[in-house]
């Protein structure tokens, strides 16, 4: 491990820490706030994978934070917290791995294209998988403590974001940057692009999956047409691109930005805050491509020269 | 029986070639996802519900004004947006999902204004509804109007892009974007002008589809995704493809669940999607293989 991983990883793990003292502090009000900041955290750090490193834009993510949910609303009070968070991370894992293979294959708009409409098939196979038992949302009674599933959620926002970091420094991810520059020319030099593209997809569904579960938690409740809402996938992009850049806190500055904007905004005027966003999000793609963190270093590159 | 259904199959079908049509001339000529494409379809037909009620004013008459209002407004996107982005390296590299998120900015701008300004109710006015029976099937006349504009539409297109050297131009654009500029074809002017008449388009198809539905602010999106199982099936950038892919998936569909049943409507058209993106991505109708 070299010293500027450790550092970041020391970084990322303080942080997690001073995180963590939030329940001791904060009402339940700020706690859940904390819960969703990490929510998207976890999410978009996880996206990073596949869609920062090596270039396959996925506006499918839904699919393993819904397939993750469903998980846990079948296994609910029949596997215990941990052993749905497990399920709902393989299932993911799993469900990644059997759609990457072919989907991989397909590049630039289509891969795009394609993941959302994978998506939302499944989203309607598992609406009539639903309507077809003549189920119409499960409810999970006696769901966790909204501090107990702040704890978890902050773990797997830890875990997205330390897989990100050490990724980003190995010969693995070096291998996606490569594919992502020029794939024939990565695979010339040795790279096996599919294997490589397969377990960054695969990699980049577990935590989503495990998220999935958490939330369904969160909201004790599951309806298979609220948590594979095509609106997920978008958000997720769109975090991951205003925040900007392929470092890994890019990202975390989009997720923290928009989330607080929404708290502001969402409750009075939500239609502006819709608006706004919009604006947002065109004013940062068109004037800073480099997101939001890529902007701040340009502006201290050129305050320090 | 099937003759009724294939009636409706060419409703439904012939306003998803109009939509799609649109839509695979911005992706076809600048590679840009537009997702936004329903909202245009969205104002063309707030136009044409206000011009019925206010001044009763037939929906025919106001399709011109549709056309305008959203070519114009796809002309303003193109000025103040795109004109300055393509000339950045940052924004190109990532073309896909920087258009991707512009447009959906612009697409949730235009939903919200709507419903700011005509709040979110659904909508919807009476206009040539009496059915009228032939060949032992029965249509209402605002179906068969439906039938024949978007018809005429896309049988004027096909000339459009076979004959007219501006027709040409853009389809070479489409083919060979570089190339098209060696040979001395205005990029930028052509860009432009697919940008106008993609929107138009959709801003008519919407003129047509408030005819026979109720329309609101958030109406846009399932068109936005009809339109790309289309352009999907009809090949990417293939002018022709994507209208004939428009009157296939009518057809798919209104047999499709008349056979299995509607909620299986969803799980056969993103089936279709899939299968050809996976199985020949170049579209049904396209030569040779797909650039990727």
């Amino acid at each position: 491990m070299n010293r500027e991983l450790g550092v970041s990883l020391g970084g990322v793990t303080l942080a997690a820490v001073a995180a963590a003292t939030l329940p001791f502090i904060g009402n339940d009000y700020f706690v859940g706030i904390g819960f969703t900041l990490l929510t998207w955290i976890a999410l978009t750090e996880a996206w990073m994978l596949i869609s920062g490193m090596a270039g396959y834009v996925s506006l499918g993510h839904v699919a393993f934070v819904g397939i993750g949910a469903y998980v846990a609303a079948l296994s609910w009070q029949v596997l215990p917290v941990w052993g749905i968070l497990l399920t709902a991370g393989i299932a993911a894992g799993t469900l990644a791995l059997l759609v990457g293979y072919p989907c991989l294959r397909v590049r630039g708009p289509y891969f795009v294209i394609l993941t959302f409409g994978l998506s939302e098939l499944l989203k309607f196979v598992v609406v009539n998988i639903e309507s077809a038992l003549v189920v119409s949302g499960r409810v999970l009674f006696g769901a966790p403590e909204i501090q107990n599933l702040f704890y978890m959620m902050l773990g797997l926002a830890w875990v997205s974001l330390s897989v990100a970091l050490i990724v980003r420094r190995s010969r693995f991810g070096a291998g996606l940057r490569a594919i992502r520059e020029n794939e024939e020319a990565a695979e010339t030099i040795g790279i096996a692009a599919s294997w490589f593209k397969l377990a960054a997809f695969a990699l980049s569904a577990i935590v989503p999956g495990m998220v999935g579960a958490l939330i369904a938690m969160r909201i004790s409740y599951f309806e298979p047409l609220d948590f594979f809402s095509p609106r997920t996938s978008l958000l997720i992009v769109t975090m991951a691109v205003v925040g900007g850049s392929d470092k890994p806190l890019g990202p975390l500055l989009g997720v923290v930005f928009l989330v607080l904007l929404q708290e502001l905004l969402w409750a009075n005027l939500p239609q502006l805050y819709m608006i706004i966003v919009g604006v947002l999000l065109i004013g940062v793609v068109v004037w800073i491509p480099e997101g939001i963190f890529g902007g701040l270093q340009r502006l201290t590159a050129r305050g320090t020269r | 029986m099937s003759f009724q259904l294939l009636l409706a199959a060419l409703v439904a079908g012939s306003v998803y070639a109009l939509v799609a049509l649109g839509l695979n001339l911005i992706y076809g000529t600048m590679r840009l996802l537009n997702v936004a494409h329903g909202e245009f379809v969205m104002i063309g037909a707030y136009v044409a519900y206000w011009g019925i009620s206010l001044w009763s004013l037939s929906p025919l008459l106001a399709a011109p004004v549709a056309i305008v209002l959203t070519a114009g407004l796809g002309a303003l996107i193109y000025y103040s947006i795109f004109r300055r982005a393509m000339r950045s390296p940052a924004f190109v590299e990532r073309i896909e999902a920087n258009s991707l998120l512009v447009f959906f900015g612009v697409s949730i701008i235009l939903q919200n204004v709507t419903a700011l300004v005509f709040t979110a109710n659904l909508r919807g006015y009476r206009y040539d509804d009496e059915l009228v029976s032939f060949g032992g099937a029965s249509l209402p006349v605002n179906k068969i109007m439906v039938i024949v504009t978007a018809g005429l539409v896309c049988i004027a297109s096909v000339i459009f892009f076979a004959r007219s050297i501006l027709g040409l131009a853009i389809k070479a654009l489409i083919q060979q974007r570089e190339a098209a500029a060696l040979v001395g074809i205005p990029v930028a002017r052509i860009d432009l002008i697919s940008f106008c008449i993609g929107f138009g388009v959709a801003g008519f198809a919407g003129v047509l589809v408030s005819m026979t539905e109720q329309i609101s602010p958030f109406m846009g999106f399932p068109f936005t995704i009809t339109a790309f199982v289309v352009i999907i099936i009809g090949g990417l950038g293939n002018v022709l493809g994507s209208l004939l892919g428009g009157l296939l998936l009518g057809v798919l569909e209104t047999f499709g669940v008349a056979f299995t049943g509607p909620s299986y409507r969803s799980i056969m058209i993103y089936g279709v999607f899939i299968g050809v993106l996976l199985l020949r991505p170049q579209g049904l109708f396209g030569p040779g293989r797909a650039r990727t």
